[in-house]
């Protein structure tokens, strides 16, 4: 008997449902029975369920590849022509790929954390937590998001992926590290729960999983902004963020995520903030699956259409599971979890860590108010209405300004109760530098009061980086007589978690300028050239060149003769950019067309230099007709820079996890014995 | 004294979600209705920025490419208004493709600023003669 590849599939998902349930089963009487034999076959179990997952992606894959369109999901999301990449990222192009994705990293993660978790209490309850989600997925894949199903009659070709998918690279990215992220949150999660079930909601669960919250934190990080570059590469309008609903719900976990891995620090140091860590990662958690829910149940209008499904409502479902589970088992351990110590102070480093968790939750509250409003005046008044950017930008700036304040305030706070003359001095300083910024932007030109402001908290925040770095190099230059460079080194070196997290709010300022600039300072202009002219825009020359077709003309008139089928078919415009008599670059934007597909998607032309981009995208046509280009024209200050701040936030993310230099240790052990 | 903090604290953020709401309200909210509820309710949305979805009229739409300026006849088969809009038409927008436009009643005329052609799997536009079922029309625009 041959299996097919349908057949395959199935059964492997059919296994992992299984074995899912056995290892919650065993997991949880292995805890409750403190039984190590339970406990170990539900760990290995965890491994099982992962290479039953493997099993059914590397199905699908194969599938893809070997264009076998007797799988409902190939034949509705692929085609032959599609060039290779195109065929494996077609995993995820539509949804029950991505949810299959979802659960194969979900799986992963929980495999790696039944062989690498230290031996205590809370492991088990952890992986069962663990195996409860994934539970959900699988039972979703097994059931309404089946990625399986096979035709009877399948068809000879499909339509190919959505065309704004196949259009960039970044296809093959942004989701793989959202959903790293979202995944890497749901480690913390699970132990949070384990924590509130053994009843040890102190800071042991946070300390094991700092590395995966931080790197959760850093891919979700990582995937907003990738999203962001690619909606300016493709989407033709030469911005980076609407607050559509599907990026809104990507950014509010990151906001809730934001502020526990600062309440994190508060519980290590001073023991408090614990129902808020506890509240802020199910949150987190819950969001995930919230988001998922509103932005695949065609709920909410967005441009990002993903298509409506019986899916999103076992969301919906899910969501409100995780919510009362959560939260129940929160009051039911509330005596334990509520703080013991007060705060002394609110002018002190744990007192700004509590403040900052008020903005981020107020952010998030607005924000997510925002993207759910048009459900609530529906259900109400049967109007459809959609809340734009005005709603969005009002409301957060302010917030987001309290926020930068607090950033820079905070690292110079002692703990417990700052005291006045050293806070007064810094405060000083760093108002100095506000005000410098100030004043010099002013000077040199900026009037409008919102990039006046950031400019000023940059300034602030700057000035508070160098105190903080001057804090700690120069003493210790002083005492070691050595040189303040070589101090610095040491410094940087054995500190990793603090100076890292320096680099990370360095890379935070240089994404608010390059936001504040691009946002402020942008000029878009629809120009129409025509061929053989030109056209002035910012002090550069347009000269509109010819046309183009990719393939070139000769080998779509050769394609035609023979039948043979081209996947991408672009024609576009060659555009010189001069300044003065000097040319500065040749751009080619473009429209493609892929083959089995109505929709037009255009590739912009982007000049990208340090202070500013030339963005150039063609509206209108280019035909064989056409004697002139319209192109839309878009500069933007400064917007390389939040691609630069996110790789720098990146980088200081992944130092600040890794281990610190051997010095200290060394110290340390002098320091006991002695 | 902690309570005292919780009740304030509690106020505020009262005061916070309530100024949200009224936020939205104000600014941020952009109604979207097609052709003929603006005709019934001219007075609630005349002047004000809302989304009109509806169908291009076949054989209205002309553009200028020296001047940029776009303009065409949106319907939902109930009403018809002309639309006037600054900008090359975007990818796939013809004749009875489903569109929705943002911008403000002039008088008679629609002043849109943004254009977007609806091109989700579930629109289809009506077939000759067909009737329309102005809510399904709504529900694929929206």
């Amino acid at each position: 008997m041959t299996l097919s590849l349908g057949q395959l599939g199935q059964a492997s998902i059919f296994m992992a449902l299984a074995l899912s349930l056995y290892a919650i089963v065993a997991g949880v009487l292995g805890a409750v029975r403190r039984d190590a034999r339970l406990q170990t076959s539900a760990r290995f179990t965890a491994i099982a369920v992962f290479l039953a997952t493997t099993t059914a992606i590397a199905v699908l894959e194969v599938a893809l590849l070997l264009d076998d369109f007797s799988l409902k999901y190939v034949a509705e999301t692929s085609s032959l022509g599609a060039p290779t990449w195109v065929k494996v990222v077609t995993l995820w192009a539509s949804l029950n790929g991505s949810i299959l994705l979802w659960t194969w990293l979900l799986s992963g993660y929980t495999a790696v954390l039944a062989l690498s978790a230290p031996n205590n209490v809370m492991r088990p309850w952890a992986l069962v937590v663990m195996q409860c989600v994934q539970l959900f997925f699988i039972g979703t894949l097994a059931t309404i998001a089946n990625p399986f199903t096979v035709l009877s009659n399948p068809p000879l070709d499909g339509p190919g992926p959505n065309a704004l998918l196949q259009n960039h690279w970044m296809m093959a990215v942004h989701p793989l590290l959202m959903y790293l992220g979202f995944v890497g949150l749901t480690v913390p999660f699970a132990f949070a729960m384990a924590a509130l079930i053994t009843r040890r909601p102190g800071t042991e669960w946070m300390t094991q999983t700092r590395t995966w919250t931080m790197t959760g934190w850093g891919f979700l990080t990582a995937a907003i902004i990738a999203g962001g570059w690619w909606s300016y590469e493709v989407l033709g309008w030469g911005g980076y963020w609407a607050w559509d609903p599907v990026e809104n719900v990507s950014f509010l976990p990151w906001l809730t995520a934001t502020a526990f891995i600062h309440g994190v620090q508060v519980q290590e140091r001073r023991r408090m903030l614990k129902s808020w860590n506890v509240m802020l990662i199910v949150l987190t958690f819950a969001l995930t699956i919230l988001g998922t829910f509103l932005i695949r149940s065609g709920v909410l209008s967005s441009v990002h259409a993903f298509g409506a499904g019986p899916t999103g409502i076992v969301f919906l479902g899910f969501f409100i599971i995780v919510v009362l589970v959560s939260f129940g088992l929160l009051a039911w351990r509330w005596d334990q979890v509520r703080d013991q110590a007060e705060l002394d102070d609110l002018v002190s480093r744990e007192g700004s860590f509590l403040v900052g968790n008020i903005l981020f939750l107020a952010m998030t509250f607005a924000v997510l108010l925002g993207t759910v409003f048009p459900l609530i005046v529906e259900a109400f008044t049967n109007d459809k209405v959609t809340v734009g950017s005005p709603f969005f930008n009002q409301v957060s700036l302010p917030i987001w300004i309290l926020i930068f304040i607090l950033m820079g305030i905070g690292p110079l706070l002692p703990w417990r109760k700052a005291e006045t003359q050293t806070l007064t001095k810094n405060l000083l300083w760093m108002a100095g530098g506000a005000f410098v910024f100030a004043v010099l932007s002013f000077i040199f030109g900026m009037r409008k009061i919102y990039p006046l402001i950031t400019v000023a908290v940059v300034g602030w925040n700057l000035v508070s980086l160098g105190l903080l770095i001057a804090g700690a190099v120069i003493p210790r230059a002083k005492i070691t007589r050595k040189s303040i460079a070589s101090v610095f080194k040491q410094y940087a070196f054995e500190n990793k978690r603090r100076f890292g997290s320096m680099v990370v709010h360095f890379g935070v300022i240089v994404i608010a300028l390059g936001i504040m600039a691009s946002s402020a300072y942008r000029v878009d202009r629809q120009i129409n050239i025509p061929y053989g002219k030109s056209a002035e825009f910012q002090g550069y020359t347009l000269k509109a060149i010819d046309k183009f077709t990719d393939p070139p003309m000769e080998e779509l008139a050769a394609a035609q003769q023979t039948g043979r089928a081209i996947n991408r078919i672009s024609v576009g415009a060659i555009i010189e950019l001069w300044q003065g008599d000097k040319l500065v670059k040749v751009k080619r934007p473009r429209l493609n067309r892929f083959a089995g597909q109505q929709m037009t998607v255009s590739t912009p032309a982007v000049l990208y230099l340090p202070f500013y981009d030339i963005y150039l995208n063609i509206v209108g046509e280019v035909t064989p007709e056409t004697t002139s280009v319209t192109i839309r024209a878009v500069q933007s200050p400064l917007v390389t820079w939040i691609w630069v701040g996110a790789a720098v936030i990146i980088v200081g993310t992944a130092y600040a996890l890794s281990p610190n230099g051997r010095r200290v240790r060394e110290s340390k052990e002098t320091r006991v014995g002695a | 004294m902690k309570k005292t903090i919780y009740g304030v604290a509690g106020v505020a953020i009262l005061v916070f979600a309530g100024f949200l709401v009224y936020r939205a309200m104000q600014s941020g909210l952009t109604y979207f209705i097609l052709p003929n509820e603006y005709a019934k309710q001219q007075d609630r949305y005349e002047g004000r920025r809302i989304q009109l979805g509806g169908i291009v009229e076949a054989g209205s739409v002309k553009f200028d490419e020296e001047t940029l300026l776009l303009n065409f006849n949106i319907t939902d088969t109930f009403q018809t208004y002309p639309v006037s809009h600054t900008g090359a038409p975007p990818d796939l927008f013809k004749d009875n493709t489903g569109v929705v436009i943002e911008g403000k009643f002039d008088g008679n005329v629609f002043v849109s600023n943004s254009v977007k052609v609806k091109h989700s799997e579930e629109y289809k536009p009506p077939a000759e003669g067909e009737a329309v079922n102005l809510e399904e029309l709504k529900e694929t625009l929206y």
